[in-house]
């Protein structure tokens, strides 16, 4: 195969994603709209009582925001996107006709991933110039990140988000139901993952929590905002690999291997 | 994607394959051969193993054994380059319904390869969806995704087109529509089709040659005529100016099976064997009632009909309740 049909195989992925209205509205808005919350809400707060309520903006508002955008309802819009990217050929009845062109499986299940990764990083771009918007816009007398710390903050947002959303094809995929897919990854985002990684009991196990592992890579200090192990570089980067390399190579056995 | 396939041979070809889903075989040791230029009918009752050996020429399901050929080149082994040149609709036609007909085929076209995207505006005239094909999928109706579904198999400028059932749901006008189509890319165009179906009037119509399939098993296979005509029942119906005297001649002769009134003519069925052929039987019925002084004006063998053939060979017939065979 070559880099044309590809690029063409991840545009017409892409083609399918942008037309999925309902999936991409509600994962803007599952990214977006608590971002515009949490600074609205703050600057409201801060302009009624500013003795009480500090500035929504600033590296505080910051650092608020990249915890939302990169490790909480970012990666909620992620699964979504890559929910309906692993399972959405086969919900719809037509992955057979894919094979029937006589592409290899294994090049249909991989454009998946470039497609589900553009659309969404737009969505991480979007709530990150939302998250600088408020920054700045919020700051007050608040002091503001340093250009180089908005840079990291962008290549964090788009590490955690992508990680996630590439899992979230992986298994959708696998098991190819996208609401199968939605409702594990959301009730382990959301639920399973902070509760193991409260359970101190389970000591260095906990090192393999995928979220946690994201929070070495945030440039603002997460710490008890939701981060509750700490873990070398080393150990994050290969935890993020063994996530990547286990749901993609169960997302390509599953579409290599299924009844079609 | 190479589109180099073999020019000789059967469309398709398949020896001793078989589909076991645990200990039933869907499919029991097939041996098919589908000409080239030709419509093939793959006739079988619901249930027979259609779709299955479908799915397995088309890579989409294995086979547990045996070997198959797609356009000379065996599958699943050179799969890629056996399907460049087929397209292939199984079971109903299905889409992405949030995106356009356009859209849809810009989506296969876009996995077939970047030769293909010429194609589109053609396939869409062809199956007349030229004006419709901005609209989104959901709109549609049965029968213009049955259309936008044949448009799609277009895409691979096909040598071989396999259809699973392809007349569903459509209406008898929808369906004239269809058979011409068919008709044409065969005649006209000279490209294989492979069309699996229940509907034995659709396969008689259509088709230039058939196989039966009944529980996984070719029954028999040839061309359309040659299949009816190896009927083992033949039939002849006789006018004569006195039906009643006439009935009691015919019931004498040995060479009639069976004899009954049907609309002012008699329809005989011939006792056929070794020594005896159906000319034979007709001429000796026709001398015993000539001898009788009865006039005979009407002596015409009954053309067999693919159904009556398929209704011999199936052997579900006869598992069947009478009442469910009436209805």
């Amino acid at each position: 195969m070559n880099a044309t049909v590809a690029a063409q195989m991840t545009g017409a992925d892409i083609l399918k994603l942008r037309k999925k209205r309902g999936i991409l509205i509600w994962a803007n808005v599952l990214a977006l709209a608590p971002l515009l919350v949490l600074f609205i809400v703050r600057a409201v707060l801060h302009s009624s009582s500013p003795s009480e309520h500090g500035p929504a903006g600033g590296t505080d508002g910051f650092t608020d925001a990249i915890r939302l955008l990169g490790l909480i309802f970012g990666p909620l819009a992620a699964i979504l996107i890559g929910a309906e990217a692993g399972a959405g050929d086969h919900s719809a009845g037509v992955f057979r006709d894919l094979v029937i062109t006589g592409r290899s499986r294994v090049a249909l299940f991989a454009s998946r991933i470039p497609a589900a990764l553009l659309v969404m990083f737009s969505i991480s771009l979007l709530g990150y110039a939302i998250t600088i918007a408020g920054t700045y816009l919020f700051a007050d007398s608040l002091p503001t990140p340093s250009f180089g710390l908005l840079l990291e903050g962008l290549g964090f947002v788009l590490l955690a988000d992508g990680v996630i959303c590439v899992v979230a094809v992986g298994f959708g995929s696998l098991t190819n139901s996208k609401a199968a897919t939605i409702t594990a990854l959301i009730g382990w985002h959301l639920v399973a993952s902070p509760l193991i990684a409260s359970i101190t009991y389970l000591g260095r196990s906990r090192d393999f929590i995928l979220s946690q592992a994201l929070v070495h890579f945030s440039p603002v200090r997460i710490g008890d905002r939701g981060a509750n192990i700490t873990m070398g570089g080393a150990t994050a980067v290969l935890i993020l690999v063994l996530w990547l390399g286990v749901f993609l190579a169960l997302g390509a056995w599953r579409t290599r291997t299924m009844d079609a | 994607m190479t589109s180099s396939v073999d020019a000789a041979g059967p469309a398709i070809q398949t020896s001793g394959l078989t589909k076991r889903f645990g200990e039933r075989a869907a499919i029991d040791s097939v041996d098919l051969q589908v000409p080239r230029g030709s419509a093939f009918g793959f006739l079988g009752p619901n249930g027979a193993g259609k779709t299955t050996m479908i799915r397995m020429l088309l890579g989409l399901t294995h086979a547990s054994s045996g070997s198959m050929s797609v356009l000379g080149r065996p599958v699943p082994a050179q799969r890629a380059a056996a399907l460049a040149r087929v397209g292939a609709i199984v079971e109903e036609p299905r889409f992405h319904p949030q995106l356009s007909g356009r859209e849809n085929l810009r989506i296969v076209a876009a996995v077939r390869g970047p030769e293909t995207h010429a194609r589109i505006d053609p396939a869409l005239q062809r199956v007349g969806l030229s004006d419709r094909a901005e609209e989104k999928v959901k709109k549609y109706s049965l029968g213009m995704r049955q259309r936008l579904g044949v448009a799609r198999c277009l895409l691979a400028d096909p040598l071989l087109l396999i259809l699973d059932e392809p007349t569903n749901g459509l209406d008898p006008g929808g369906i004239q529509e269809f058979r011409e189509m068919i008709r044409a890319m065969v005649d006209q165009e000279g490209r294989t089709v492979f069309i699996s179906s229940h509907l034995l009037d659709e396969v008689e119509k259509i088709c230039d040659h058939a196989a039966i399939v009944d529980r996984g098993k070719i029954i028999t296979q040839g061309a359309i005529a040659e299949l009816a005509e190896g009927s083992t029942q033949h039939e002849l119906i006789v006018g004569t100016d006195d039906m009643g005297r006439a009935l009691e001649v015919v019931d004498s002769c040995p060479q009639a099976k069976q004899a009954r009134a049907v609309e002012g003519n008699l329809h005989v069925v011939l006792d056929v064997g070794a020594d005896n052929t159906a000319a034979e039987c007709s001429a000796a019925i026709n001398s015993a009632l000539v001898e009788a002084g009865l006039a005979v004006f009407r002596l015409e063998p009954v053309r067999q009909s693919l159904e009556q053939r398929f209704l011999e060979v199936t052997s579900r017939l006869s598992d069947t309740p009478a009442e469910e065979v009436v209805a």
